[in-house]
């Protein structure tokens, strides 16, 4: 579904990322860990399309298609979800409006009908409901004076309503309280089927054992140093990054 | 050369109205003349039209006699409001018309034209004139009292409450030779009356150049309340300037929304004076402007006594080479104790080749007052566009969104469901999206 290759990208003359390779099939979800600042968000936003990073080397396929080469919004049209590090705050624009907008926008795109405003609503109420997010933020503007757990159930309720093939979570688990992160744990495994896949990125263990991915892969110093099962993430809580980045160096 | 052709036509416009019977108020319409000649055209030494030239204005002939136009009235295609009004007062071309408009006055109110009560005579009415505004503080203020032909007269005894809102609807069928409209429109409320207003001014062709000169003068006594919905929506071509004199009693509340969309050249002049305690005044606004418009909003707000409390908030959604002025000053006097006063503007820039020129000011001698004011411009937010764009949605649409969110928060203050919907699809439309 997804194959990174040699990829190597950065901002205003900085390279942050060198030479990733990561290949993902649909079915399966993949962990991406690493230390603060070793690029994790920064390959997530270059998969989304987000500008401002400049890739100058290797190469993205994405269902067949080369990724790089696509739009941001052509990359939702195609399945493709970011849940943000940082999702940000629309003031004046209705979080339920914005729902629906971006539903009928992957529809239309997509050659499909419109979705109607009573289907939309049940919808909307019914996932709503599974990721305990309060109905009144739904009447409330994006974000916009969420607490930083609504901004995250915002995005995992997002996720739900899209229902992505490829989904990419940017530490939807961080500043969760333990219940949210079951949330955002039963989020992602309502939508693990054989069509998708989900690329989780994450700084704690404990989320992996709600989430049991197939693969873990450790990001550090721009790139992927060590692949593995789950038992990666139990050794990296023990042992931490040094151990491993001081191999990679060896 | 110009100012001699505006005395010229005042005159006649004196000369012809109807002198035998009546008050058509003569010796105040000599007195602007004079105003008129004393102050001279506006210009941009002074601080109040720095930023605001009237060259458009004054570089075709402009006829400051109105004269409405032979287009037959029940053509007009006016798309009326959805919610149920008290009464609806329509001016076609300045003047008042019988025909189009429906409710008038009942028991404890009076609903009615200025022309009338000059053809009358009626001193209830006519002793209000210019209490407010004076002779005119600017040319075109006084040229407004010296030719002034019609406008709403709009008046409640002490405690009346009208229910639903009155509508006065402006329609301007000009097209073309720069008509000059001298609307004066005269509000008075007596002790705890209260009454909504919806003001809209719309032009039937997209290309009439007219001129719409406008004096309202507001008067509210102790404890009244109105609220006011005022939408300027004429064509791209035409000018629209409109001063607003606002005087509150003891207690008294005005709260509100205004929205400026249309014109070439618009300006609005809202003066507050607080002459009674406890009075709070409201005020919400929007503007837009895009190629080949100017949109100006100038503001001055007194406190003038103790314990009142004032509150604008103004946006400008500025696209094409639109061009936009925001002069903004709350005064407060040395022993205006208590007071509250609070001045906001902000605005956002689709396009770098618009301007703004904004002026916050509070200008306060008292010490024991809460007081704010902001300002800022600024352009559509790169991460909300990507964030945007990241769920689906394109960047056009995406664009259009977020405008909408922006120019939403004044919107939502149109508690006229019909009339909020109506302004954000025109404001859709002139803005191309
Ligand atoms: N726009 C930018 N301008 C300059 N530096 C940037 C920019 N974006 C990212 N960086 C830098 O690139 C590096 C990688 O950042 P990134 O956000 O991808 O890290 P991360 O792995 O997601 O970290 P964290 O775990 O803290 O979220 C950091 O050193 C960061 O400061
Ligand atoms: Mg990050």
């Amino acid at each position: 579904m997804l194959t990174i290759e040699k990829l190597h990208a950065g901002v205003d003359n900085k390279t942050i990322l060198k030479g990733v390779d990561l290949r993902i099939n649909a079915g399966e979800v993949h962990a991406i860990m690493g230390p603060n600042g070793s690029g994790k968000s920064t390959l997530a936003h270059i998969l989304a399309g987000r500008n401002g990073y400049e890739v100058s080397e290797g190469s993205v396929e994405y269902l067949g298609e080369n990724l790089l080469d696509l739009e941001v919004e052509e990359r939702a049209h195609r399945g493709l979800f970011l849940a943000m590090q940082y999702p940000v705050e629309l003031p004046g624009v209705n979080n339920m409006t914005f729902l629906r907008e971006s539903m009928n926008a992957i529809r239309k795109a997509r050659g499909e009908q419109e979705i109607d405003a009573v289907s939309f609503m049940k919808l909307v109420r019914a996932k709503a409901k599974q990721v305990k997010l309060d109905e009144k933020l739904l009447k409330r503007a994006v974000n916009t004076g969420f607490s930083g757990g609504e901004k995250k159930r915002n995005e995992i309720l997002q996720m739900a309503m899209l229902e992505p093939r490829l989904a990419i979570l940017d530490e939807t688990d961080s500043g969760l309280d333990i219940d949210a992160l079951r949330i955002v744990a039963d989020g992602v495994n309502r939508l693990r089927s054989k069509q998708r896949a989900l690329l989780v990125v994450t700084h704690y263990q404990r989320l992996l054992d709600y989430i049991r991915p197939d693969f873990v892969h450790v990001l550090a110093a721009g790139r992927i140093i060590r692949s593995g099962g789950k038992e990666l993430a139990l050794e990296l809580e023990e042992k931490g990054y040094g151990w491993l980045l001081e191999e990679a160096v060896a | 050369m110009i100012l001699e052709s505006y005395r010229q036509a005042a005159q006649t416009t004196i000369e012809s109205l109807p002198g035998d019977s009546g008050d058509w108020l003569i010796p105040q319409r000599q007195a602007a003349v004079k105003q008129m000649l004393d102050l001279g055209i506006p210009h941009a030494r002074q601080e109040t039209w720095r930023y605001t030239s009237v060259d458009g204005l004054l570089s075709k002939e402009l006829r400051p006699n109105h004269r409405v136009s032979d287009r037959p009235v029940e053509r007009l295609d006016i798309a009326p409001l959805e919610e149920p009004v008290a009464a609806r007062l329509v001016f076609v071309d300045g003047s008042y018309s019988p025909e189009l408009s429906t409710g008038g006055s009942q028991r404890g109110y009076r609903l009615g034209s200025l022309r009338s009560a000059m053809a009358a005579g009626d001193q209830s009415v006519l002793r209000s004139v210019a209490s407010l505004s004076g002779t005119g503080d600017h040319l075109f203020a006084a040229m407004n009292l010296a030719c002034l032909q019609d406008g709403a007269v709009i008046q409640l005894s002490p405690g009346v409450v009208i229910e639903q809102p009155v509508e006065l609807l402006h329609i301007t069928t000009n097209r073309k030779g720069r008509h000059g409209q001298q609307i004066r429109h005269l509000i008075e409320l007596d002790t705890d009356a209260s009454v909504k207003l919806i003001e809209r001014y719309l032009s039937v062709d997209d290309d009439s150049d007219y001129f719409n000169n406008i004096v309202c003068e507001i008067s509210l006594a102790e404890g009244a309340e109105f609220r006011h919905e005022r939408v300027q929506q004429e064509s791209d071509a035409a000018y629209h300037l409109c001063r607003i004199h606002i005087d509150l009693g003891r207690n008294a509340s005005y709260r509100g929304v205004t929205a400026a969309l249309g014109g070439a050249w618009s300006r609005t002049e809202l003066y507050n004076r607080f002459s009674g305690e406890g009075a709070a005044f409201e005020v919400d606004g929007l503007y837009a402007a895009g190629e080949g418009q100017l949109c100006d909003f100038h503001l001055k707000v007194d406190h003038a006594v103790p314990n009142c409390r004032s509150r604008e908030a103004f946006k400008g959604v500025l696209h094409g080479a639109g061009r936009a002025v925001f002069d903004g000053l709350i005064q407060v006097k040395a022993d205006s104790q208590k007071s509250e006063a609070h001045l906001h503007n902000a605005n956002l820039m689709l396009s770098s080749r618009a301007e703004v020129d904004t002026k916050p000011q509070l200008v306060i001698l008292a010490d024991d007052v809460q007081c704010s004011h902001g300002t800022s411009v600024g352009q559509l937010d790169e991460q909300a566009l990507f964030y945007l764009r990241s769920r689906g949605i394109d960047g056009h649409q995406a664009r259009r969104i977020l405008c909408l969110g922006f120019a939403g928060e004044i919107l939502d203050r149109f508690a006229t469901v019909s009339l909020r919907e109506q302004i954000e699809n025109d404001l859709l439309q002139r803005m191309r999206f």
